[in-house]
């Protein structure tokens, strides 16, 4: 019955049940056609899914306007064809690399004013730290992905990955398009070199990380490791715990070298006409029962220090300060500068 | 000149145009129908993996499949987002067909009987959306709406599928306006028919084949249509290739192959509907 | 009810200033079989495009019953049209083509049903009323043409090659035909041919024309026998043609060969041409006896061909002219073979006098 509904019986049937009281928990707010409407982007999958049923209308409802989430990739692109004064987002929610490139044309504010998004205070220092363009609300950790049914045992280190036996059932991505590829190729230099920004020992590594099976989509990547076609590969710690409870055999492994952390980042447009509402929806996403119930269901590491998680959420994500403190920052600033250089030059260790 | 021509091809070259050969070369047959099978799997074997992986329980594409369940068209129908992206991929296929189709149809009459001035430059014109990369027609038109503050409406996405599909309408209609016969509207004429009634008794019925051809490319090109609506897609109205772009960079399970499979099936009920209510094929050689 | 055309100096000239059509002038009669006769370019289709309403005229007029019709539209001049391909159209049954006309006059289907068998009575094609065109051969889908255009009961029939795709023996039958029904039903026909042998075979009278121009118009018999230009007679049949200085009654043709003028002819001075048919010259063994000046020559023939009816002979004369000689095969007389040496015979009056 549900699923035959149209956008315009859906509505309907989202007020009856509000005049029936039924919605009460989170009654649905039936916004009004002049309320004002706040612009956002937004992930799909689970999150989108938690978004439009929940946290969205919630938030809709206690600070009466209308908020418009635009799920449909590529978000920075569309946001530099509009016009800077009339920006088609007021908030943009994207990857840390992503708000970056914006900050650096100016689409984005770089900064969040602590005044005006009280919840500021109660974050993790990572969450604003100078890698951090606007906040960051959560983040997941980027490690390494095992099969836990083939013998691959006791796992600690990055470098493992180099191990001749996991020739052929190797993943990692494509790295101009992704990034996790991005942020491993910063890590190798770590690794191998004098650093993230040595990137003479990060080619060389990844030139001796042949032979490997590279994707695009990090869910490629999910799905090869589930069916076995990969062994161990890159990946981010939420793409491992979301098959909780399905008995998969796979396995996160936090290298002792530290993870990297893939943040989820939202700041404000400078030409945006409601202001106002985006600072109070950036306060909003950092509030702790909208942070736990979102990390709870995506598996995403919270940035508020206040919130706490369930036992079996709290096992696993990063929601201590001992815990945080293995996160490595990327420098994506430093990365974009050289991403075309970058790309030429994996693409080249890659094809051939 | 035409034996002198022919005759003085190398001899290799005459042995390769001679016609398919026949039962003393039976190995060139074999050949034939190999290179036949090959290009006909080459073509279908993308569809069989899509159906594999859309009917496939598990949530990756495995081979060989573990069996067979709906599990996947269950998910794709309980969808609202799916649901409410296929109806209107179809509400915009349609409106793009629709308008395509008249302003194709009609560009490419006035072009083959308008005596108009430039027309090889306005056909140039009006095919060049199919040599332009689809995205650059995209992005140009949303930065258009955002100029013009219009947002991005289903009319603009409709507007932009139109541009693409339009070069099709245009090519087929043309190409059955080159092979037709005016002396056809002039015996209307002379027995009676006005210009206006003309068109309809005689014209339309004539060319319908190359325009219906036109608008089934139409409506497959919009419905199939990624990169122009990748800019032009409003948020809640995404069209079904968008929202599984979408959908892909999150859960890649055969949710996507049953959406594709789901897309074919649609896909050719159409055409399939065309044929049968408005008639493709073609009564004689005009 | 048949009606007149006039057409009066009529011209059509298109972009980039070719002159198709230039100055005709003529008249066709009520209840005429008329035909426009010419090489292909010679301005004939266009003249019948004219009529028919397809093409307008650059210049001068054309009148139907008196009432000038140069700029009313192609669908309100009610003439029937024969198209040189048939112009059926593919989408419609051979009921339907022929039902075409009396749908857009607005009649009721009765009426059309009544009218449409009986047409195709007409023309022999009862049974074939659903058939598609493309199911037909060439000479049903001509009749289908044709019914189509009758049926309408047009005030002018207009024919454009309306045969030409037909082979010879299916032509000869279909002519027969076309002029039966012209007759019988009294319509002023125009008929366009580049075939001079269809033409005078049906035709009442005959517009010769070319480039753009009318050379000469007449009955089959005024266009053979006395061809006015030189043109015509080229055109209408098998002819020798000589050209030369008048001297007294005579005509210098050159290289040894006088000719005696007709006794008619009494005008023209200086340079002239002169027509002589074939047939109208005879053929004998040669005799040493003197040729008559002026209508006798000796020669040798060349070739030969054979017609059935006829035998058409090549004869080279003594001063090198070549001449084409027709003659009956009687079955009697003894067939020239080439090489025989022939003296040749004619009467002076048969010669025409042409305008260059």
């Amino acid at each position: 019955m549900m699923k035959a509904l149209g956008p315009l019986s859906r509505r309907r049937f989202l007020t009856a049940s509000a005049s029936l009281g039924i919605g009460t928990i989170a009654a649905p707010y039936v916004a009004r056609a002049d309320d004002p409407t706040l612009r956002i982007t937004g992930w799909g999958g689970k999150w989108g899914d938690i978004m439009k049923a929940e946290i969205g209308p919630a938030f809709e409802s206690e600070f009466k306007c209308k908020l418009q989430i635009d799920s449909a990739f590529p978000y920075l692109p569309k946001l530099q064809a509009s016009s800077r004064s009339a920006p088609i987002y007021d908030v943009m929610h994207t990857n840390s690399n992503e708000q970056w490139a914006a900050a650096e044309m100016g689409l984005v504010e770089p900064k969040i004013d602590p005044k005006l998004v009280p919840n500021l205070a109660d974050v993790y220092p990572y969450a604003i730290s100078d890698k951090i363009v606007g906040v960051s609300i959560f983040t997941s950790a980027i490690g390494l992905g095992m099969r836990t049914d083939k013998g691959y045992n006791g796992v600690t280190s990055w470098k493992e990955l180099w191990d001749a036996k996991y020739n052929g059932v190797r993943g990692g991505y494509v790295i101009p398009v992704n990034s996790l590829g991005q942020a491993f190729l910063m890590m190798c230099g770590t690794l191998f070199g004098k650093g993230q920004t040595d990137l003479d020992a990060a080619y060389m590594a990844l030139e001796k990380l042949k032979p490997i099976k590279i994707v695009d989509f990090t869910g490629a990547m999910e799905k090869m490791l589930l069916s076995g076609e990969v062994g161990m590969c890159v990946i981010h710690d939420s793409g491992i715990y979301r098959y909780d409870g399905q008995n998969q055999p796979t396995d996160f492994v936090s290298p002792s070298e530290g993870v990297l952390s893939l943040e989820q980042v939202l700041t404000i447009t400078p030409g945006s006409k409601m202001k106002e509402l985006a600072n109070a929806y950036v306060n909003y996403m950092l509030r702790p029962e909208v942070q736990k119930r979102l990390a709870e269901t995506v598996w995403y590491s919270p940035a508020n220090k206040k919130v706490k998680l369930d036992a079996k959420y709290d096992a696993k994500l990063l929601t201590t300060p001992e815990k945080v403190s293995k996160l490595i920052q990327v420098d994506w600033k430093w990365y974009n500068e050289r991403k075309d250089e970058i790309d030429q030059r994996v693409n080249r260790i890659f094809r051939a | 000149m035409q034996t002198t021509a022919s005759s003085s091809l190398p001899v290799a070259q005459q042995a390769a145009s001679m016609p398919v050969p026949g039962p003393t070369r039976p190995y060139g047959r074999y050949l034939y129908l190999a290179v036949n099978i090959a290009i006909l799997i080459f073509l279908l074997a993308p569809i069989a993996i899509v159906v594999v992986f859309a009917l496939n329980p598990t949530p990756f594409i495995q081979f060989p499949p573990v069996g067979v369940s709906l599990r996947w068209f269950e998910k794709f129908f309980a969808s609202r987002d799916f649901m409410h992206a296929l109806w209107f991929s179809l509400e915009v296929a349609v409106l793009t067909t629709v308008s395509a189709t008249m302003l194709g149809a009609s560009a490419a009459l006035a072009l083959a009987r308008g005596n108009l001035p430039g027309t090889r430059l306005i056909v140039a014109t009006m095919l060049s959306p199919l040599m332009l990369p689809a995205i650059l027609t995209g992005l140009a038109l949303f930065q258009t709406y955002v100029l013009l503050d219009v947002g991005r409406p289903t009319w603009g996405l409709v507007a932009g599928h139109t541009l693409v599909t339009l070069p099709y309408v245009v090519r087929t209609t043309l190409a059955v306006l080159h092979n037709f016969d005016t002396r056809l509207e002039e015996a209307a004429q002379n027995l009676g028919a006005s210009p206006l009634r003309t068109f309809f008794e005689v014209t339309l019925p004539l060319i319908k084949p190359g325009v219906l051809a036109g608008a089934i490319f139409a409506f497959i090109v919009s419905f199939d249509q990624f990169p122009v609506s990748l800019f032009l897609v409003s948020p809640g109205n995404e069209t079904l290739p968008v929202t599984l772009f979408n959908y892909l960079k999150f859960d890649l399970d055969g949710t996507i192959g049953a959406a594709s499979v789901v897309s074919i099936v649609l896909a050719f009920v159409v055409v399939i509907g065309l044929d049968r209510t408005v008639g493709l094929r073609s009564y004689v050689k005009l | 009810m048949s009606a007149s055309i006039e057409i009066a100096g009529v011209s059509k000239v298109y972009d980039g200033g070719v002159r198709a059509v230039d100055a005709v002038a003529m008249d066709i009669r009520q209840g005429e079989f008329f035909s426009l006769l010419g090489p292909s370019g010679c301005g004939k289709t266009t003249t019948l495009r004219m009529i028919a309403g397809f093409e307008i005229p650059s210049a001068g007029a054309i009148r139907v019953d008196g009432a000038d019709v140069t700029h009313v539209p192609a669908h309100k001049r009610d003439m029937g049209m024969v198209f040189q391909n048939y112009a059926l159209f593919p989408h419609r049954t051979v009921a339907e083509n022929v039902a075409f006309g009396l749908r857009m006059r607005g009649l009721d289907k009765a009426t059309i049903a009544v009218k449409v068998k009986a047409a195709l009575a007409m023309v022999e094609l009862s049974g074939l009323e659903d058939r598609r065109p493309a199911q037909l051969s060439g000479g049903q889908q001509q009749r289908v043409a044709l019914a189509r255009a009758i049926v309408i009961a047009p005030r002018v029939l207009l024919c454009d090659e309306p045969l030409g795709a037909l082979d010879k023996k299916l032509r000869q039958q279909m002519q027969f035909e076309l002029k039966q029904l012209q007759k019988k039903l009294g319509l002023t026909l125009v008929f366009v041919t580049h075939d001079q042998e269809e033409a005078l075979a049906m035709s009442d009278r005959i517009a010769v024309m070319n480039g753009g121009r009318v050379e000469q118009v007449g009955t089959p018999t005024e266009i053979y026998n006395q061809p006015i230009t030189r043109f015509v007679a080229d055109f209408i049949g098998d002819t020798n043609i000589f050209r030369g200085e008048r001297v007294g009654p005579n005509l210098d043709v050159g290289k040894g060969l006088i000719l005696a003028l007709p006794p008619s002819e009494m005008q023209s001075t200086g340079v002239l041409s002169v027509a002589l048919r074939p047939e109208k010259i005879r053929l004998s063994p040669r005799t040493d006896a003197a040729v008559t000046a002026g209508s006798c020559a000796h020669g040798i023939v060349e070739n030969t061909n054979f017609l059935g009816g006829a035998v058409l002979y090549r004869v080279t004369l003594e001063g090198g002219h070549r001449v084409l000689v027709q003659q009956p095969n009687a079955g009697t007389s003894r067939l020239f073979i080439p090489g025989n040496g022939v003296t040749l015979e004619w009467t002076p009056a048969d010669l025409v006098v042409l305008k260059d």
